[in-house]
């Protein structure tokens, strides 16, 4: 049935044109291989413009990529200007970012952040983490912005740097090389191991965006992992893409392709994410100024379950008070509320979430200054 | 060292940051007499009201005041270490005199999800008479049952307290206090305990002494069973200091710590830290949210010998 499924693709994908050499004829017959495939697709590079200080890297706002463009206004008003003209889809790993950010964000122990600008191109920022189930931790990050202006608040080239007092390392290089044409470095290291290394470039065009990304690439092992994104302006709502993912270790090399697509409404955009390793839909709805509303549906066919979560935030500026709710499939019940504490730069955040289904508990919150 | 009566939600000064109140001064003359010392339970409780009380998890506490006479509160606790409660509390004054006192005369009873009753019943029987009785279980099986009477003179405070009598098992364990009011400043008692099981019977005698001054009171315990010993000082009106020695023979170990409380009323907001010779150290914020009548309880506790960390978030509402 495995080979059903890749003829079907191949009808949609001669549609809109992708690079014919896709390896769809591929045989993957073997449950072993299957199950190596998928598990060795990799995942994405940390995006850089993700709001608070998570994990992974953390551009500030401001210094890093333009958001998604087409919004509401956005394509309508392109509309009314030139009808031949589509905007720019945005990039591959953004088409799911508007609904992931109406979902809390996990977080449990004392967290006490601390952001300092040294000056219009430096910024420096300290974490501090007391966790209650693992260990704690102290983080120190720059960020250091260039002097090339690409756009009203773009400036490249953008170096972001995050040291923990372990010695795990995670550093990041994003730069404008040519009109259109941006590239990044990023490095992660284990305390004093590499685990990710990672070039990638993307070319904006008019309607389309493609971007070629290599990752953890091994001279002397002779293993690496290509990855390969493409999405397509169709109509000013409408836009459709796919990834491959080549990755060879000596022994053994595979590819996962998936496909996505994107409707934007007037106040709403819905995604799909289709490939052998599973589907990921997604939808988010503005309700008004201060409610937003995300349904996202997960399905991997590598650890065989799916999962449904609905998230919403709501806003109210009034109060300086963001709060956001998520009820989960797996029985997970989350709410995260964040409050700016006016006159002082100051901003408190109270999370808890609560997993019915293993009867876990875990509350936190942190501070943030500046 | 006498017996530790926990309810849950007493009335007292952890829940009343801001009572108009002064705070009970044993320090005041009236008639030229000596006041009454109170009860030995209290005579640390100044001290230890600075300290920050412990909190983990979630906590949802919802007070409603039926009448003068009737209290009703809903405690729901989610917790990561113990299992999570839910808590249903009920008091019944018997006289609505006493607003905030703690000894107001009243019967307290509190029930768990899980089954556990704790009960409390304070009679004035007298001007100078009171009787307590405490029943407490955990799930079905009583744990403690006891009953205290306490004779207030006019400068001293004698109480007797029969604590687990067990008939069939023929174990008992009885205790007796006495403290007299020596001067203006100083009191002076002591507490014999005697307890009887099957196999063997003893008895420890304990002495207290307890001196104040307008600002500052110095209790100490002593006697064959340890020492404690606690220093409480009003530095100005926003912050309160206190410290506190213990030392158990049993056990064979001391502890001391540092506590001090901090009020700012025009934020609204009481902050409570505390340090240990154990390593831990934590601190307790509670901040009022007027217009609102809740009150938001924040607290982190870090023992770094163990290299643990308990945080906690509470709102009281009502």
């Amino acid at each position: 049935h495995v080979k059903i499924i890749y003829t079907l693709r191949l009808s949609v994908s001669c549609v809109f044109n992708v690079d014919s050499q896709l390896t769809l004829s591929h045989p993957l017959t073997s449950p072993s291989r299957m199950g190596s495939v998928l598990a060795a697709s990799s995942p994405n590079p940390p995006p850089p413009t993700s709001g608070g200080a998570a994990s992974g890297l953390t551009v500030p706002p401001g210094f890093g990529m333009p958001p998604v463009i087409p919004s509401s206004g956005e394509a309508s008003g392109q509309e009314q200007e030139d009808d031949s003209r589509l905007p720019n889809p945005g990039t591959f790993d953004e088409c799911h970012r508007k609904c992931k950010e109406v979902f809390p964000m996990q977080m449990e122990g004392v967290r006490l952040f601390v952001n300092k600008g040294l000056s219009n191109h430096f910024q420096v920022n300290h974490t501090l983490l007391l966790s209650t189930t693992g260990d704690s931790t102290y983080r120190f990050g720059a960020t250091y912005v260039g002097t090339k202006q690409m756009g009203p608040a773009e400036f490249f080239p953008v170096m972001v740097g995050d040291i923990d007092n372990s010695g795990s390392l995670n550093a990041q290089i994003i730069h404008q090389i040519a009109n259109g044409v941006r590239s990044k470095l990023a490095f992660q290291t284990q305390q004093q191991k590499f685990v990710n290394w990672q070039c990638d470039a993307e070319f904006k065009g008019e309607d389309y965006t493609a971007t070629v990304t290599i990752g953890n690439p091994d001279v002397l092992v002779g293993s690496g992992i290509v990855v390969t994104h493409y999405l397509q302006s169709i109509t000013p709502a409408l836009a459709l893409g796919g990834e491959l993912v080549y990755h060879s270790r000596p022994g053994e090399e595979g590819t996962v392709m998936s496909l996505a697509g994107r409707y934007t409404g007037s106040n709403y955009i819905a995604t799909l994410t289709l490939g052998s390793a599973g589907a990921h839909a997604s939808y988010y709805h503005k309700a008004n100024e201060q409610l937003q509303v995300g349904v996202e549906l997960e399905a991997s066919t590598r650890m065989q379950d799916t999962s449904v979560s609905f998230g919403y935030q709501l806003d109210v500026p009034k109060a300086n008070l963001l709060f956001k709710g998520s009820v989960d499939s797996n029985w997970v019940v989350g709410a995260t509320l964040e409050k700016k504490l006016l006159p002082l730069p100051l901003s408190l955040v109270l999370c808890t979430f609560l997993n019915h289904q293993k009867n876990k508990f875990q509350c936190g919150f942190g501070v943030t200054i500046g | 060292m006498g017996s530790v009566l926990a309810l849950s939600s007493s009335p007292g000064h952890q829940n009343w940051p801001f009572s108009p109140d002064p705070p009970p001064s044993h320090w005041d003359r009236r008639d030229g007499r000596l006041p009454n010392p109170g009860s030995f339970h209290s005579l640390h409780r100044s001290c230890k009201d600075v300290f920050p009380q412990q909190i983990e998890g979630v906590k949802m506490i919802l007070n409603k005041t039926l009448s003068s006479f009737f209290k009703v509160s809903h405690t729901l606790h989610l917790s990561a270490v113990s299992p999570s409660y839910y808590r249903f509390h009920v008091e019944h004054l018997q006289s609505d005199d006493y607003s905030k006192d703690k000894d107001a005369p009243a019967l307290i009873g509190e029930m768990d999800s899980s089954g556990s009753l704790n009960a409390h019943a304070l009679l004035h029987l007298n001007e100078r008479v009171r009787a307590r009785t405490v029943f407490q279980t955990q799930q079905s099986q009583f744990v403690t049952w006891q009953f205290e009477t306490e004779y207030r003179g006019n400068d001293f405070t004698a109480a007797v307290t029969v604590a687990n009598p067990d008939v069939p098992r023929e174990s008992v364990i009885l205790v007796a206090h006495f403290l007299q009011s020596v001067s203006s400043g100083l009191v002076l008692g002591g507490e014999l305990v005697y307890h009887r099981g099957r196999a063997e019977e003893g008895g420890i005698l304990t002495l207290a002494g307890q001196y104040s001054r307008p600002n500052w009171v110095a209790t100490l315990n002593a006697g064959k069973g340890g020492a404690h010993a606690s220093y409480y000082h009003r530095a100005n009106k926003q912050i309160q200091v206190g410290v506190e020695f213990e030392a158990s023979t049993r056990t064979q170990e001391t502890t001391t710590s540092f506590g001090y409380q901090m009020e700012l009323p025009e934020a609204n907001m009481v902050f409570r830290g505390m340090i240990n010779s154990r390593c831990i150290i934590g601190g307790v914020l509670e901040k009022r949210l007027t217009p609102l009548p809740a009150t938001l309880i924040m607290g982190a506790f870090v023992n770094h010998r163990g290299d643990k960390l308990q945080v906690g978030l509470g709102i009281n509402v009502g």
